[in-house]
């Protein structure tokens, strides 16, 4: 962003940023028709299945992309854990 | 050996029949026998591109329904003799054409043209599975919005599901401007979500719009930036490897002014 940009807008994301990200998550859907109550399903799963094995596994951090890849589509999630305290 | 490429795009007014007129064109002007279909049956617009419109007697459909051979049908460019249109039928609907019809009418073209270029309907019902049914090449065509780019993810699937070799992408109307700004998807954006190989970019360009108003094509305008960029692509085509121009656009004082600050920030 340009100091132009910094003083007249102040922080407001990119919109070529917004509009990718965007795009990400619909194409989630396109490709493999996941509603968002599936997908918000599916991420508190894998919590719940990470979290029996690492503690520190929280679904509203989790962060499901899918990618299209050379012959198949990926979906990929990333799950931050916690740091315990000791 | 002659190809048979669709353009298709899955949204409308993205700018397939531009790109097919001026692929066209600049195929003949390498120098090679090339058709232009339209496929687009009913929602005639090729012609009208080329500025060819009232030379049409026949149609493609006249064509598939025997009412008159091929050759009758096909109208010669104004500038280029080995460039032919086969302009869509007007009148009629879709359903007068079928998946055969086309595969038949691509087989006879391909006798007879080094390339045969299929502008496809928009959307993804029979006209688009028509138009991409004789391919042996898809060119895919998109915009940087979302909404072009999410109808071109579709397509991709699609034509991979109809088992056609991998289809490539132009990138329309690109705005380097506010690309550099943040305020439009990059061709590295669009890119990282389609995941197909690039085979052109082209700069927005108001000389589309005037050449268009004419009946003129892009390509034979040496000043368009679009014409060079369709050019390159036409070149890509022919198996050439052809550097992706520079999208930086000669810039004005105030732009430099502020370029100043801009160019220390690409992310």
């Amino acid at each position: 962003m340009s100091l132009f940009d910094k003083l007249f807008r102040g922080r407001q994301e990119r919109s070529s940023d917004v509009a990718r990200e965007r795009l990400l998550t619909v194409l989630v859907h396109d490709r493999v028709k996941l509603t968002p109550e599936i997908l918000a399903q599916m991420k508190a799963e894998l919590a719940e299945v990470v979290a029996r094995y690492v503690p520190g596994a929280n679904p509203d951090e989790i962060d499901v992309t899918l990618m299209r890849g050379e012959s198949n589509d990926h979906i990929k999630a990333d799950i931050p854990l916690r740091r315990s305290a000791n | 050996m002659s190809r048979v490429i669709t353009i298709t795009s899955g949204k409308g007014g993205v700018g397939k029949t531009t790109s097919t007129a001026n692929l066209g064109t600049a195929l003949a002007m390498q120098g090679a026998k090339v058709a232009v279909v339209d496929a687009d049956i009913g929602l005639r617009n090729l012609d009208v591109v080329m500025g060819l419109e009232n030379r049409i007697v026949y149609d493609l459909v006249d064509v598939i329904e025997g009412r008159c051979r091929l050759r009758q049908a096909l109208i010669k460019d104004k500038h280029f003799p080995d460039l032919c249109l086969l302009p869509a039928a007007q009148t009629r609907d879709k359903d007068a054409v079928s998946v055969d019809d086309m595969i038949a009418l691509a087989h006879q073209l391909r006798t007879e043209f080094d390339y045969v270029l299929i502008d496809s309907p928009a959307g993804i019902e029979a006209g688009f599975r028509n138009a991409i049914a004789g391919a042996d090449e898809v060119v895919i065509i998109t915009t940087p919005e979302v909404s072009a780019v999410r109808d071109a993810d579709r397509i991709v699937g699609l034509v991979e599901a109809f088992e056609k070799s991998h289809p490539r992408l132009v990138i329309n109307r690109i705005k380097p401007r506010m690309v550099s700004r943040g305020d439009m998807m990059s061709v590295e954006d669009v890119l990282q979500i389609l995941a197909i190989d690039l085979i052109g970019v082209v700069p927005d360009d108001e000389q589309i719009v005037t050449a268009t108003n004419r009946g003129e094509v892009a390509v034979l305008d040496r000043a368009s930036r679009a014409g060079r960029a369709f050019i390159d692509i036409a070149r890509r085509l022919g198996g050439e490897e052809v550097p992706f121009a520079s999208l930086d656009e000669p810039q004005g004082l105030m732009d430099r002014f502020f370029g100043m600050f801009g160019r220390r920030s690409t992310r």
